[in-house]
């Protein structure tokens, strides 16, 4: 399939916009560099997953990872995280899907841009799902180990959101070691949860992302991407251990450890 | 992550710039190679300290290869490794990339047989006990510029007469964008009309540099800028550059309007001689 790239300015124009609902894009040049890219198979995913239940969030988060897995992440990177080729394929691919699926586009620009020509960093969905499917598909073999990690990032998706935030921990071993910790000490409930008793961190501060948050203040000193998962796990407790009372994980860990 | 300058550390570290280490330098350069479905990192490094070499050569520390574009790769090389291949579906080097070396230690280190350190510390270095898994110096930084599409354009002014306000800043992905809503609002065609403009520029660098505090300061008001990492964001990349080229060594919401005055040229000056112009000359 080929796609023609969008030339940069189109972000924050209206005109844009009313273009593409009115079909209007594609028979204009005016739109386009010269540039064309060509992919094997582009299929349908979701690419905007704030809607539903939670259940319904992580039936489409699963349907992204399908077809990113099976058709997107074996290209070239300089395509499969690049801004312009997705807001490209979107607009020139996928508007009949993004109609259907997604009718708040036609209620506003902002909704639009919110929607479809989001910026391509770790608040967008697009991106979300690609780091995910590459760090875990490279990383494991078998496909009960992938569901596994598949489910972790699910069930602990806003702290996946923060460890995508930062460059140095933007990293498969990392990502992976982090969700295998929490697994193993059963902390995602309380990494997840609200800080209720420190208003001076902020309305919406979570345990987890206050350990991210500790790690990432620490480094280079202590160099938490390289560490094994032992020593990784001794800081994790250690950053959690500022705002929660760890006694009680301290002990089910030397349970475990002894077990 | 990359380093920049020297960051604080409780022990002597070998860089470039050391003052710890007697000559100090760790110099790092990469080539590129490629083919089809690869790209081939070929790896050429000389560290000053026989200490340090020694210490690699023996597997109690390991030279750790970063690369750092959409996201961060660590390679732990073998004690002969020099190529790193990464597939083309892992890697955009059409992005910008930094790579860097860092030395880290496997188990702890007693530095107390370390000859290359300086004479300041003599009496002392038998004390130094360095933990495992600690960094122990690292190397210049190799950057792959990739696309930047404007690297000096810091500034780009667009007209936009459905605006809800007159003005309206925006931090664009690589510039900061001034909106306006009437053309005349520019004073294209009044004397000096960039100067005129001078104002918004102000109010934009102001927006953009709280940004960078907001970013970059760990939760505190102020960054030291030798304490981090080049900015994987262009905007804040150039007005990184823009700060450690004119020497600025810490931004901090109560120093903004230094900063600007010291990295801006002038521009409330200029925006002043223009008015003043403008009033001599009025008709």
């Amino acid at each position: 399939m080929e796609i023609k790239l969008l030339k940069p300015g189109y972000k924050n124009n209206e005109q844009f916009y009313r273009d593409f609902l009115e079909d209007k894009i594609i028979s204009n040049d005016d739109y386009f560099s010269n540039e064309i890219v060509t992919i094997a198979n582009a299929p349908d995913f979701p690419i905007y997953i704030a809607e539903g239940t939670g259940e319904e969030k992580k039936q489409s988060f699963r349907q992204a990872f399908q077809v990113m897995a099976s058709f997107y992440i074996n290209t070239d990177r300089d395509l499969h995280l690049d801004e312009l080729f997705w807001h490209s394929l979107l607009v020139t691919k996928k508007r009949e899907y993004i109609l259907e699926n997604y009718p708040d586009v036609t209620t506003s620009f902002g909704d639009f841009k919110n929607i479809v020509v989001k910026s391509f960093d770790w608040q967008n969905y697009i991106y979300k799902c690609v780091l995910a499917v590459e760090y875990i598909e490279d990383y494991f073999n078998n496909a009960e180990e992938k569901d596994r990690y598949y489910n972790l990032v699910l069930e602990n998706l806003d702290l996946y959101n923060y460890i995508i935030k930062y460059s140095i921990f933007r990293n498969a071993e990392f990502l992976i070691k982090i969700l295998t910790i929490i697994d193993e000490l059963d902390i995602s409930g309380i990494m997840k949860a609200k800080i209720k008793d420190r208003p001076d961190l902020g309305t919406d501060e979570r345990y987890g992302r206050r350990v991210i948050f500790e790690l990432n203040k620490n480094y280079p000193v202590i160099m938490s991407p390289l560490l094994d998962i032992d020593s990784l796990k001794q800081e994790v407790i250690q950053a959690l251990s500022y705002y929660y009372d760890v006694s009680e994980i301290r002990k089910n860990m030397l349970q475990l450890e002894h077990s | 992550m990359i380093y920049k300058k020297d960051a604080n550390f409780p022990y002597p570290i070998l860089t470039n710039t050391s003052t710890s280490y007697k000559n100090s330098s760790f110099l790092l350069d990469v080539r590129l190679e490629e083919n089809t479905n690869d790209y081939r990192l070929v790896i050429d490094y000389e560290i000053s300290s026989s200490f340090i070499n020694d210490l690699i050569k023996s597997g109690d520390a390991v030279l750790v290869f970063i690369i750092q574009s959409k996201d961060t790769r660590f390679f732990m090389l073998e004690s002969d490794q020099l190529t790193v291949e990464i597939p083309k579906n892992r890697i955009s080097l059409n992005k910008r990339t930094s790579i860097q070396l860092h030395i880290q230690s496997t188990k702890e280190i007693n530095f107390s047989k370390n000859k290359d350190l300086t004479a300041f510390y003599n009496t002392f270095k038998d004390e130094i006990l360095v933990s495992r898994n600690s960094l122990l110096g690292f190397s210049n930084i190799v950057v792959f510029e990739g696309s930047i599409q404007n690297p000096f354009v810091l500034f780009e002014k667009k007209l936009d007469e459905n605006l809800s306000s007159d003005i309206k800043v925006e931090l664009g992905s690589e510039t900061i964008i001034i909106h306006y809503r009437k053309a005349d609002y520019q004073f294209n065609g009044v004397g000096s009309s960039k100067a005129f403009n001078n104002p918004y520029i102000y109010t934009g660098l102001r927006t953009a540099l709280q940004r960078f505090i907001n970013e970059y300061g760990k939760g505190e008001d102020y960054v030291d800028l030798s304490q981090i990492p080049q900015p994987e964001n262009l905007l804040d990349f150039k007005l990184y550059q823009l700060m450690t080229k004119k020497m600025i060594e810490e931004v901090s919401i109560d120093t903004i309007d230094e900063v600007i005055s010291l990295i801006s040229d002038k521009i409330i000056e200029k925006y002043a001689s223009a008015v003043k112009e403008l009033i001599n000359n009025g008709n």
